[in-house]
């Protein structure tokens, strides 16, 4: 059988290009050395040079940076500590229901999200800025950390846990020095899942921001209204760039992880 | 020189290290284990035997602290451990899976809970490489668990659970994952080392063998009670029951109207044949039905009639095993019953005098069977 046909192949050339040609384009444009988006006038480095002394921009990454370290860090604590309690607890009443509600944000629509967010903000008189944009992503990457975290806990051999008890370990202990080493992988990719979720989300943030504290996407968002710039390329590149490391390491750390974890298993049912 | 035979359980100044009273253990409305009482004394190898399912690992979890019994107290040298938990009990398991921490060196295993115990450094070093000469382990320290062998991976869950130098070892089927060869050194490498350290060990086996070679009593179990416990050779020659009977290796059981005798019982096991003779200080409680259980290998096989036996049947070959040191023949006896009569082969194959569909005599002794209650 031959493998490569015209159809084959121009089918997937299509559908890359359906995929990535926008991001290419944009890419491209942001080493154009016009100002004009569309015309192309040679390649310069310029636009990356102006954003550098774009203080609003520099304001709004930096403020990015912070919320999605800090909020992925305590949806990670989070969710590993609701995954664990979940595929720990074994059956009591409402399990089910828990479990739902903890997954229940991976279906809602943003918009209801960010808007009871912005409701119940309100509510309580919580002034929006940086501490809520915080609030607001810790609540819906912790259920990307816990669904990932789980995966691997209903497979962790709860034995393992009962032998660290059995050696004179707390209950703590045992988490700490035998669940947490071994499920690390799982953690950090959780983590960072949770750091690009938070770095590229736009609807969430723009109900929870104040005028303190705006995210880069926002920003590039009300700038585009205004009109592509270049310089608003050279950041979605930087942006792109950030992401596509944050998922390409999440999911070699979980390759790695997996392939170890067979190997474990395999060589704990060998027989000799 | 006189040795004394080890039997805490025959004396009554012993206390015991651990004391089942009255336990009993529900999950939802099945009852796994069903009020069981059982002392064990210190220094003991003492076997759970039974078929999967009956409660054996059960009651090593109660032992270990992981499960509470549902009713009843479990005592360690006298005190309830009802709310102790297990990081606090002088007690260490060596898991069925053998539960090797992967992130950790055998090294570090073995070091992991006397390092909980904020043993000094020095004497943790001391500690583990005493246990790593002990199973045999010096030169694998530094390799993580998937770098070495099942059998060693099992040397390192004892040595690890051996390390605390606890007063209860638990050994839950250790073994099972072992072919029979390697299997068989452990069990020996296990009574050395139980020898050596004078730590009590409670092994959970479904391998009768194993059990008899190891324990120094058995305990045979039956949904969630303990049925029989006794040393390896009462268990063997005097069984109580007819399930510990035939649990506890090959027997023949022939049922029958038993009638009391000066010294026993004769057994009417077939119309118009000769009552079989039982002699046995056991009395049994109902009379009249009874089984007389007697194990291959007592039961002798010849061409004529012998004189002496206290016991004789007539019947034929109807099947030959060859197990190469010993040939169990099946023989068929008046009224269709098939008894099984084992014999050494002490002679080439090409010399054996009995064949197929031969007549023979089957006898035994009058202390051979064993009566038992219907
Ligand atoms: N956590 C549990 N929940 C419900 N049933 C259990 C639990 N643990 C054990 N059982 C049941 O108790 C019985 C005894 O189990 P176990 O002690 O593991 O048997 P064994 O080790 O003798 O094979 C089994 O029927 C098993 O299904
Ligand atoms: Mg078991």
């Amino acid at each position: 059988m031959r493998r490569f046909t015209w159809f084959n192949a121009t089918s997937l050339t299509l559908g890359f290009a359906f995929l990535y040609l926008p991001m290419i384009i944009l890419v491209i444009y942001s080493f154009n050395a016009s100002k004009l988006v569309t015309v192309w006038a040679g390649f310069s480095t310029k636009w990356y040079g102006t954003l550098l002394q774009n203080q609003a921009f520099l304001d709004a990454a930096w403020v990015t940076i912070k919320v999605a370290v800090i909020s992925s860090t305590i949806a990670t604590v989070l969710g590993t500590m609701a995954a664990y309690v979940l595929v720990r607890a074994g059956r009591f009443a409402g399990r089910t229901l828990f479990s739902g509600m903890i997954y229940a944000p991976l279906v809602m629509p943003e918009v209801i999200t960010g808007l009871s967010l912005l409701l119940l903000f309100i509510g309580i008189g919580l002034d929006r800025g940086i501490f809520t944009i915080i609030l607001a992503h810790t609540t819906f990457a912790m259920c990307y950390v816990s669904v990932v975290v789980s995966s691997r806990l209903v497979s962790f051999d709860k034995s393992l846990e009962e032998a660290a008890l059995d050696l004179g370990c707390s209950a703590f202990d045992a988490f700490r020095l035998v669940t947490l080493p071994i499920i690390a992988p799982a953690v950090i990719s959780g983590w960072l899942l949770a750091f690009t979720l938070s770095l590229d989300d736009l609807v969430i943030a723009s109900f929870t921001a104040g005028p303190s504290a705006t995210t880069l996407p926002i920003k590039i968002f009300s700038a585009v209204r205004l009109g592509v710039s270049p310089e608003i390329n050279a950041l979605s590149t930087i942006m792109i760039g950030l992401v596509s490391i944050g998922v390409i390491s999440a999911s070699i750390i979980s390759k790695r992880a997996a392939v170890a974890q067979q190997r474990d298993e395999q060589a704990a049912a060998r027989t000799s | 020189m006189a040795q004394t035979v080890f039997a805490p359980w025959d004396d009554p100044t012993q206390r015991p290290l651990i004391q089942f009273k009255g336990v009993t253990k529900r999950f939802g409305e099945f009852v796994a284990i069903d009020n069981l009482t059982q002392d064990i004394y210190e220094k003991e190898f003492f076997a759970l035997l039974g078929p999967s399912g009956c409660g054996k690992t059960t009651m090593m979890r109660m032992l270990a602290g992981f499960e509470n019994p549902t009713e009843g107290q479990i005592l360690l040298a006298g005190q309830d451990m009802a709310h102790v938990p297990p990081n606090q009990r002088a007690v260490n398991m060596m898991f069925q899976s053998y539960a090797l921490f992967p992130h950790l060196t055998v090294w570090e295993n073995i070091a992991f809970g006397l390092k909980r115990q904020k043993m000094p450094r020095h004497d943790l070093d001391e500690r583990v490489d005493e246990m790593l000469r002990l199973t045999r382990l010096s030169k694998f320290a530094k390799r993580k668990p998937h770098q070495i062998s099942g059998g060693q991976r099992q040397r390192v869950a004892l040595a690890r659970s051996l390390a605390r130098a606890p007063k209860l070892l638990l050994l839950d089927e250790p073994l099972g994952a072992l072919d029979k060869k390697l299997r068989q050194d452990t069990q020996f490498e296990l009574m050395d080392i139980q020898e050596k350290t004078g730590t009590t060990f409670v092994i959970v086996t479904h391998d009768q063998e194993e059990a008899m070679t190891v324990a120094s009593r058995v305990a045979v179990m039956d949904e969630g009670s303990i049925i029989q416990v006794a040393t390896p050779a009462n268990i063997y020659e005097a069984p109580n029951s007819v399930y510990v009977a035939d649990f506890i290796g090959d027997v023949n059981i022939i049922e029958g109207a038993a009638t009391r005798t000066a010294e026993g019982y004769d057994i009417a096991w077939a119309e118009g044949q000769p009552p079989f003779h039982a002699k046995t200080p056991v009395v049994l409680g109902n009379g009249g039905p009874a089984y007389l259980a007697i194990r291959p290998e007592k039961i002798s096989i010849s061409a004529e009639k012998p004189d002496d036996a206290g016991n004789t049947v007539r019947g034929r070959i109807i099947d030959i095993a060859y197990l190469g040191n010993i040939s169990t023949y099946h023989v068929e006896i008046p009224g269709g019953t098939m008894i099984k009569a084992q014999s050494a082969n002490t002679r080439r194959l090409s010399r054996r005098s009995f064949t197929w569909e031969d007549e023979v005599w089957l006898s035994w002794t009058d202390t051979a069977g064993i009566v038992l209650e219907r």
